[in-house]
């Protein structure tokens, strides 16, 4: 079921923690909201789903439905917390019945087949064999399980996800947010989930909605959103970014004349855009190497260029070999792709 | 309990028996008192102190009153907590203050409240005494004096647990098509279990063992509106000392019993299973 937003805000006193938000959601796909901390997404996410209560003005429709007069008990959003909010006192099973339990009797299935539903929901989990735990025997992977299985339960029109992964370590976040995506493959319920991690939006949804200061700064495709960034604040949230100001680094070497020595322009570059070279022309401004990490697929070499300037390439093991790079050594850059914001 | 070695520190030593002879002298000695006296004159005056007709009936006031009183409280208190905790609502720390009058205000004035209010002379004493209803001096009084008396003790219990639970779990329960009865019975209440019991059996004791309110209200009726701790008073002023330690031993068995089951509770509230954060 699709999703639409028209004119949503939200405002606490004089903070307007959602300012005017228009966008749309469409069915089957994986959207991610993505944000520093207080940029408003995860009170949008709460909208959505009934949890706050939008200021006037605004509409939010599920597919052609209006919302506006549907209680949040009525609305059949699947929703996953941080936290994972199981019920302690009930055993993992219970947890995933519990929405079919309080089902009015006229609705509510027979106590086999809300058994059956539990089961098949925990094998789609991969947690049959802990039926009958309790949520504080379970670590924190299987409890974000648990809390989407039982999500999953009520059959939701639509699946909301805050920080699904905040909580979880590392390794876990990164296994549990593949296994999410080939879930979602799987069922291609309408979902939308809430990060501020961009490496998690990026491999995870179909589409990314960038939020800050509460307003959207730009909705497109993982690639979209990193090749062709609609502002100096998305350039700067997602992936890595050389920020130069004024002028750019490597002398006369930049690709374009027009961009050189506009003073308050703010170029961008980011650091796979950095290619080094070995000093070869004479009137090239020379950089000097000042750190290599080398630990990881990609190398990541800063050096220093004229006025201290600060600039970070990355590229592959294998050129990295043939440069021979070492500290201290002074090569020249040619960048490859610079964007440029006027504010 | 992680216990630290024990060293012989004089400090630490002093400290202890400082803290020692306190416990001695206001619990222990006083303790022994009751149980001493109580058991003075033998067994055989001990038992008939207890089943005379009077202390009988002092026993079966106290029980009623403590079974009126905590349904109650326990209604008001679940009701004014899960406000507390999950609502916001203007005028909301005015509840908070309002729910800790009792505690603020002297027994005895909370009784003469009620006797102006409920009283012959008071507000509503010829409307009652129309219909032929006794509040004053009968078990009604008792009942609300002591109501009003124990009012905050469920609710106390259950804030800070409830608020420091948080709204998730009923949000999600929300979420899932729950309404708000379902929410209260299968989600709030369960979690809240132990503080709930917990709540009861400190308002249980202090049901039974209010002596201002009630010394107020009751009217002193022997036989009739004297509940334990007026019984034990009466006794005492008819010099009657072995029957009114008697009966004052039965009110400390009580709150043995009521610290016995504090700790139990205690215990196992902090062996269950945790909330998941």
């Amino acid at each position: 079921m699709s999703i639409a937003l028209s004119h949503i805000s939200k405002r606490y006193g004089m903070f307007r923690a959602v300012d005017d938000i228009n966008l749309e959601i469409p069915r089957g796909e994986l959207t991610a909201l993505l944000g520093p901390s207080g940029s408003g997404k995860t009170t949008l996410l709460r909208i959505i789903a009934g949890l706050e209560q939008p200021d006037e003005g605004g509409a939010l429709r599920f597919q052609d439905q209006d919302l506006a007069q549907v209680p949040v008990n009525e609305r059949r959003v699947g929703f996953v917390f941080q936290h994972y909010a199981l019920f302690p006192h009930l055993s993992v099973s219970e947890n995933v019945a519990f929405g079919l339990r309080v089902k009015p009797r006229k609705q509510r299935p027979s106590d086999l087949s809300i058994r059956k539903r539990v089961d098949d929901l925990l094998q789609l989990v991969q947690l049959a064999s802990f039926a009958d735990r309790y949520p504080s025997q379970l670590s924190g992977g299987q409890r974000q399980r648990v809390a989407l299985a039982r999500a999953l339960a009520i059959e939701p029109e639509v699946l909301l996800l805050d920080e699904p992964f905040g909580a979880l370590d590392a390794k876990v976040r990164l296994e549990l947010r593949r296994w999410l995506r080939r879930l979602h493959d799987e069922l291609r319920v309408t979902s939308v989930f809430v990060t501020h991690d961009q490496d998690e939006a990026m491999e995870v949804a179909d589409r990314v909605v960038i939020m800050n200061h509460g307003r959207i700064e730009q909705i497109g495709s993982p690639q979209e959103v990193y090749h062709r960034p609609a502002s100096a604040f998305v350039m700067g949230f997602i992936g890595q970014v050389n920020v130069f100001r004024g002028r750019l680094p490597g002398g006369a070497n930049h690709p374009s004349d027009r961009h050189h020595g506009r003073f308050g322009a703010i170029y961008f570059v980011r650091p796979g855009d950095v290619e080094i070279q070995p000093l070869a022309r004479l009137d090239a401004e020379a950089l000097t190497v000042s750190r290599i990490h080398a630990a990881g697929p990609l190398v990541r070499v800063e050096m220093m260029g004229q006025d201290a300037q600060l600039v970070t390439a990355e590229l592959s093991q294998e050129r990295f070999r043939q440069l021979q790079l070492v500290p201290q050594q002074r090569v020249q850059v040619e960048l490859r792709s610079v964007h440029r914001f006027d504010s | 309990m992680n216990a630290q070695p024990f060293h012989f520190n004089p400090v630490r030593i002093a400290l202890l028996s400082l803290v020692l002879l306190f416990l001695l002298l206001f619990l222990a000695a006083p303790l022994c008192v009751v149980f001493g006296e109580a058991f003075a004159k033998g067994f055989g005056t001990y038992l008939a102190a207890l089943t005379d007709p009077e202390a009988r009936s002092a026993i079966w006031l106290t029980l009623m009153t403590a079974s009126a009183v905590i349904p109650l409280n326990l209604v008001f208190g679940v009701a004014a907590a899960w406000c507390i905790a999950k609502f916001s609502f203007p005028g909301k720390p005015l509840l908070v203050s309002l729910i800790d009058l009792p505690f603020a205000i002297s027994p005895v004035i909370a009784g003469l409240v009620f006797v102006l209010v409920f009283g012959r002379n008071g507000w509503l004493g010829p409307w009652l005494s129309d219909r032929d209803w006794h509040v004053i001096f009968a078990w009604p009084g008792i009942v609300l004096a002591t109501t009003f008396v124990t009012l905050p003790f469920i609710a106390r219990e259950l804030i800070p647990y409830m608020q420091e639970q948080g709204r998730d779990e009923e949000e999600a329960a929300r979420l899932m098509g729950a309404n708000g009865w379902q929410i209260l019975f299968r989600v709030t209440l369960p979690r809240a279990k132990l503080a709930l019991l917990y709540g009861i059996v400190l308002c249980n004791a202090r049901a039974m063992g209010e002596f201002g309110a009630v010394s107020v209200v009751s009217g002193h009726i022997r036989g009739k509106t004297d509940t334990l701790p007026l019984h034990v008073e009466v006794l005492y002023n008819d010099y009657d000392f072995s029957a009114a330690f008697a009966v004052a031993s039965l009110l400390t068995l009580l709150a043995l019993v009521t610290l016995g089951l504090k700790t139990w509770l205690e215990r196992r509230g902090a062996t269950a299973p945790r909330a998941t954060r």
